[in-house]
């Protein structure tokens, strides 16, 4: 959580999600090394610059694939969310992988004319105009850039500086950069490569990132009318659980049961936006499942010395029914706990 | 056009240079209580403030002035949403068209007069 900032907050469970990253990462180059040039039958010999230049490019590819479904695979299964919590350093080392492919490629095809690398990349092939010949190289450098943007905006200094939504919205670029990369390997390397194998890996993987995408997509809620909605019987509120309501908008509200009181705060993390309605209460404070940032039911802050805050929401019973007031209390506002019926 | 475009992105980066020296000097201490005291950091946001110097000069005016403490628990979810639908379409339409392109292997293949024999081609 914030308080300072240092260059990298270490855990045990960094250091083994890292440490697992690096040996597959390592092994993957090791193997395609091995095994590629045989294995590449394609319609030119493969000399050991291209295959290294193709090792690393098919590496940050699967990576990018793999980084892609973990989103939507921890949205659909709980147990994977671990997968979610270092994201980011798998992103930092997907854009360095990435960036030594590109390396090989300006130290093999663009590196032994008068023209400079970056001048040669951009004139050696102009047919925009047909699909077959595109000049492919376009759509991995638009991916290289964005990759290199989301790397350099990894730190949690620029969620906080940026704030969640709008660094939440620049790393959505990642979606436009994935549907590049699909075109830059579908019109770049699978057009060359005879040996089906990559063929059925990547496509395997681009489509399931599709098709987990498309199960992950939430039903669309419909949001009620008025400053108090209904949000659910209390009695369906599970003992430090939360049920989240839609409100208007992109806004959500958790509702959080604690004992025999509820409180309701915003929906979205104050660190990374995380979803807080699907994390729980422990000692006390809501406990994002994210990243493990905690936050006190009846005000939405931080316990010192930690300074984050959340809006919160005020609450009422209808009978049976919790009813929340739409409108939200500006962050870290205390609102007393609506005690639950007696004998609850 | 690829010379105008290279002299775009230098001048782009030079001016983020610029923007990150300024920031670092003068505006990360008053607009980050938490980077008050911490340096070992900086190196690491410096590409960054170098990439998105734009974003980074809107959001120092932003939070100079206090402006939207309400609105960063406002994720972009329907962006997401979008843009996750766009991209499962995208995936499949891609590859068909990568592969509905893709040439088949000249090895193997029977050759096909072109010309008649005697013929010569000019």
């Amino acid at each position: 959580m914030s308080v300072k900032y240092i260059p990298v907050q270490w855990s045990k469970n960094k250091y083994v999600y890292d440490a697992v990253l690096l040996v597959c990462v390592a092994a993957y180059i090791l193997i395609f090394l091995r095994l590629g040039a045989p294995a590449a039958r394609t319609t030119l010999p493969v000399d050991e610059q291209i295959l290294r230049m193709r090792a690393f490019g098919t590496c940050a590819f699967l990576m990018l694939t793999v980084i892609l479904c973990i989103g939507p695979l921890a949205r659909l299964d709980r147990r994977l969310l671990p997968l979610l919590y270092n994201r980011r350093h798998f992103g930092v080392l997907t854009s360095i992988v990435a960036l030594n492919h590109a390396m090989y490629v300006f130290g093999w095809y663009f590196a032994f004319s008068p023209t400079p690398s970056f001048e040669a990349l951009l004139t050696a092939n102009t047919s925009y105009d047909q699909v077959l010949g595109f000049p492919f190289e376009v759509f991995g450098v638009f991916t290289l850039i964005v990759l290199g943007i989301l790397a350099a905006t990894s730190h949690d200094f620029w969620l906080s500086f940026l704030s969640a939504p709008v660094w939440k919205a620049l790393h959505l670029m990642i979606y436009p950069a994935y549907a590049a990369i699909v075109a830059h390997v579908g019109l770049g390397y699978l057009q060359d490569a005879r040996n089906p194998t990559f063929a059925v890996i990547a496509c395997g993987g681009a489509l399931a990132v599709a098709a987990l995408h498309l199960a992950a997509r939430r039903k669309a809620e419909p949001a009620a009318a008025g400053d108090w909605r209904p949000v659910a019987l209390w009695s369906a509120i599970p003992n430090k659980r939360a049920v989240v309501v839609r409100l208007d908008g992109d806004e959500r509200a958790a509702v959080f049961r604690n004992g025999a009181t509820l409180s309701a705060v915003s929906n979205a993390c104050a660190h990374q936006n995380g979803p807080l309605g699907e994390g729980r209460i422990v000692y006390g404070c809501i406990t994002c499942p994210w990243h493990g940032f905690q936050y006190r039911p009846e005000d939405g802050c931080s316990p010192p010395p930690f300074t984050e805050k959340l809006p919160t929401y005020r609450l009422r019973l209808d009978g049976e029914m919790v009813m929340i007031d739409a409108r939200a209390n500006p962050p870290g506002t205390l609102v007393e706990p609506l005690p639950l019926p007696e004998g609850t | 056009m690829a010379l105008v475009l290279l002299a775009i992105g230098k001048a782009y980066l030079v001016l983020g240079a610029g923007v990150a020296v300024v920031f670092l000097a003068f505006g990360i201490d008053r607009v980050e209580p938490n980077a008050r005291g911490a340096w070992a950091f900086r190196p690491l946001i410096l590409p960054g403030l170098i990439l998105i110097w734009p974003l980074v000069l809107w959001r120092w005016w932003a939070l100079a002035r206090g402006w939207d403490e309400q609105r960063r628990h406002l994720p972009p979810r329907r962006a997401q949403e979008r843009l996750g639908l766009a991209l499962a379409v995208a995936i499949p339409l891609v590859l068909a068209i990568a592969f509905s392109v893709k040439q088949g292997e000249p090895q193997g293949q029977p050759a096909i007069r072109l010309s008649t024999p005697g013929e010569v081609s000019r």
